[in-house]
């Protein structure tokens, strides 16, 4: 008798969420197995890979980090314009950092002027963040999701404090959110089944936070792991959410990646693999050398 | 079940300040709700007792007495404490608690004997609490032998298997279940006993009835023996004598996965149904268990 591999069926699949709009617009999400297991369904988009951009100059950045933006570090819209075309990077992530409390504190109506000029650069999806501050945070994104009404963003992070202001904003606007829950399966589901008492499950993504390579990184990759299995094996439909990972800010903050730039690339790209195989369906990286290696690996 | 009632707690503020004040009223309150409410016996739980141990529970335990004859289960991690409780105990108390630790088999474990008490014995060792049934076995085993050995029979032996919150780790509320469907095999003639609030700690409090008590139906399914509760919740001592039955199959049902009609149960017993789907690792838990 031949042998017969015993496979997996899961009768159900991970959301797929849209990003952005036209052309250009992307989907994550879709599959019906764990990542990698292309023997036991089917995976049909590849995970999403955005670089980030700041809003602000940043400071204190390594100078290999910061070398590929240097000429556009100053200016968001030319540095969004070189992701996209110089370094191939289909969606971005903009953080506005200009907006920090325990910094610049931008007001609202600034940071959304920024993300209305780089809409205009660019037209691929967009992912705008804030500071993680609850309070600011509401403010701006709100802010946003008014001024870029219908522009299909993935506004975060939103979070147990305020995701009731900023997810009605990104269901008026026409936006998707990223419901963030710190490290805990239970947490992320708790924040999903509040959500989707107004929002639509197909329209958010969670994220439950993100550590580097030597900082952490097995419990991000647990968790990830955890929130695919419950959606997919026990089939709980308040943990089929694209999962999502801030990877760069997090591995450039190590000791290892302000050593050298190879090793921050390493650094990078090696802790969002990682993820990968844990099953997260967007990545944030920042170096343009670590999308690319992440790139090749991941392209078939 | 033997149902321990739990409320005579230093974490209360109330009686905290009863016992730093010997203020015998707000005791008195508390014992005779507690006996009238039918619990059978009363937990002690003065805490670690840094000031005036012996003092303190000596006062403690004569105030109770004077209100009620129930047996006291003296429950304090200071042994000079306990110590002095038990000498004047009327009737047999339990210890509560000792564990596998080597300080605990030095302190706590010679006192039932000496003073004709029984034993709750945990199944933390010096490595820490279990994290699976059979790393509890192999745990209490070593506790019971050495119990044993100081001339405590099984009989006397209460087993508290450590009972962790559902929103902490969820297949620990699993390994637990399936831990005391083996106590009758490991140790037969031993009793289980668990603090039964602890698997609801930091779930909403309006809520945090309903999971206890769900538990309980569940585990005394399983053969449980005694647990320590609230002797307030009136609907948890209805469930224990048997008043609610049709709620009591209902949680059988849904535990052996029978089909249920959710839609033509009431609010009530739709709750407990649900309930039980989380306990039994069905679903994820969240603090919203029921609103899914």
């Amino acid at each position: 008798m031949a042998y017969e591999a015993p496979l997996e069926k899961y009768p159900v699949k991970i959301r797929e969420v849209i990003l952005g709009g036209g052309e250009k617009a992307r989907k994550i999400g879709g599959e019906n197995a764990l990542p990698l297991h292309f023997f036991e369904g089917s995976l049909p988009n590849p995970p999403g890979l955005a670089l980030e951009v700041l809003d602000t100059r940043p400071e204190n950045w390594a100078p290999w980090i910061l070398e590929p933006f240097e000429d556009v570090a100053s200016d968001p819209m030319s540095w969004a314009k070189k992701c996209v075309e110089e370094f191939g990077a289909e969606i971005l992530c903009l953080r506005l950092l200009s907006t920090d409390p325990a910094g610049k504190d931008a007001s609202p109506g600034e940071a959304a002027k920024t993300v209305e000029q780089v809409v205009k650069a660019v037209d691929v999806p967009l992912v705008v963040l804030g500071t993680g501050d609850e309070e600011k945070d509401s403010q701006v994104l709100i802010e946003v999701a008014r001024v870029c009404s219908g522009k299909n963003f993935l506004l975060g992070p939103v979070l147990k404090g305020n995701y009731q202001e900023i997810a009605q904003a990104a269901l008026e606007h026409g936006h998707c959110i990223v419901a963030q829950a710190s490290m805990d399966a239970n947490l992320t589901k708790e924040l999903n089944i509040a959500l989707c008492k107004f929002f639509p499950p197909e329209r958010i993504v969670v994220d439950p936070t993100s550590s580097a390579l030597g900082y952490g990184m097995e419990y991000t990759f647990s968790i990830i792991e955890s929130i695919k299995l419950f959606g997919l094996a026990d089939r709980d439909n308040m943990m089929q959410m694209p999962v999502f990972a801030d990877v760069g800010i997090e591995c450039w903050r190590t000791k290892e990646a302000k050593e050298s730039r190879d090793q921050g690339v390493l650094w990078e790209a090696t802790t969002g693999i990682t993820f990968l195989l844990a099953g997260a369906n967007l990545l944030v990286l920042r170096h343009p050398e670590a999308l690319r290696l992440i790139k090749k690996i991941t392209t078939p | 079940m033997i149902l321990i009632g739990e409320d005579l707690n230093v974490m209360s503020k109330v009686i905290s300040r009863a016992i730093k004040e010997r203020n015998p009223e707000p005791i008195r309150e508390c014992v005779e709700g507690q006996a009238k409410n039918g619990m059978d016996y009363l937990d002690l739980n003065v805490g670690p007792v840094k000031k005036e141990p012996a003092e303190t529970m000596e006062w403690l335990v004569k105030t109770v007495q004077d209100y009620t004859d129930l047996p006291l289960c003296l429950d304090t991690t200071n042994p000079v404490a306990m110590e002095s409780g038990l000498r004047i105990c009327k009737k047999k108390a339990l210890v509560n608690s000792a564990s596998g630790t080597t300080e605990s088999r030095e302190t706590m474990m010679p006192l039932p004997r000496k003073y004709s008490a029984g034993l709750v014995l945990s199944v933390i060792n010096d490595a820490g609490l279990p994290s699976d049934a059979d790393e509890r076995a192999a745990s209490i085993m070593e506790s019971l032998e050495f119990a044993n050995e100081l001339g405590i029979p099984n009989e006397d032996i209460w087993i508290d298997p450590v009972l962790m919150p559902i929103a902490v780790d969820q297949r620990q509320v699993l390994s637990y279940m399936e831990f005391i469907q083996m106590i009758p095999d490991l140790a037969p003639g031993a009793k289980s006993v668990c603090g039964l609030s602890n698997l609801s700690y930091s779930a909403p409090k309006e809520l945090r009835g309903l999971l206890n008590r769900t538990f309980m139906v569940m585990i005394a399914r399983y053969g449980q023996d005694a647990a320590i509760v609230s002797g307030f919740d009136e609907e948890l001592i209805r469930l224990n004598r048997g008043e609610m039955p049709e709620i009591v199959e209902l949680i059988h049902k849904a535990m052996d996965e029978e089909e249920v009609d959710i839609s033509s149960l009431s609010p009530k017993e739709r709750d407990y149904v649900k309930t039980t789907q989380v306990l039994m690792g069905r679903t994820l838990y969240s603090h919203s268990w029921l609103e899914v």
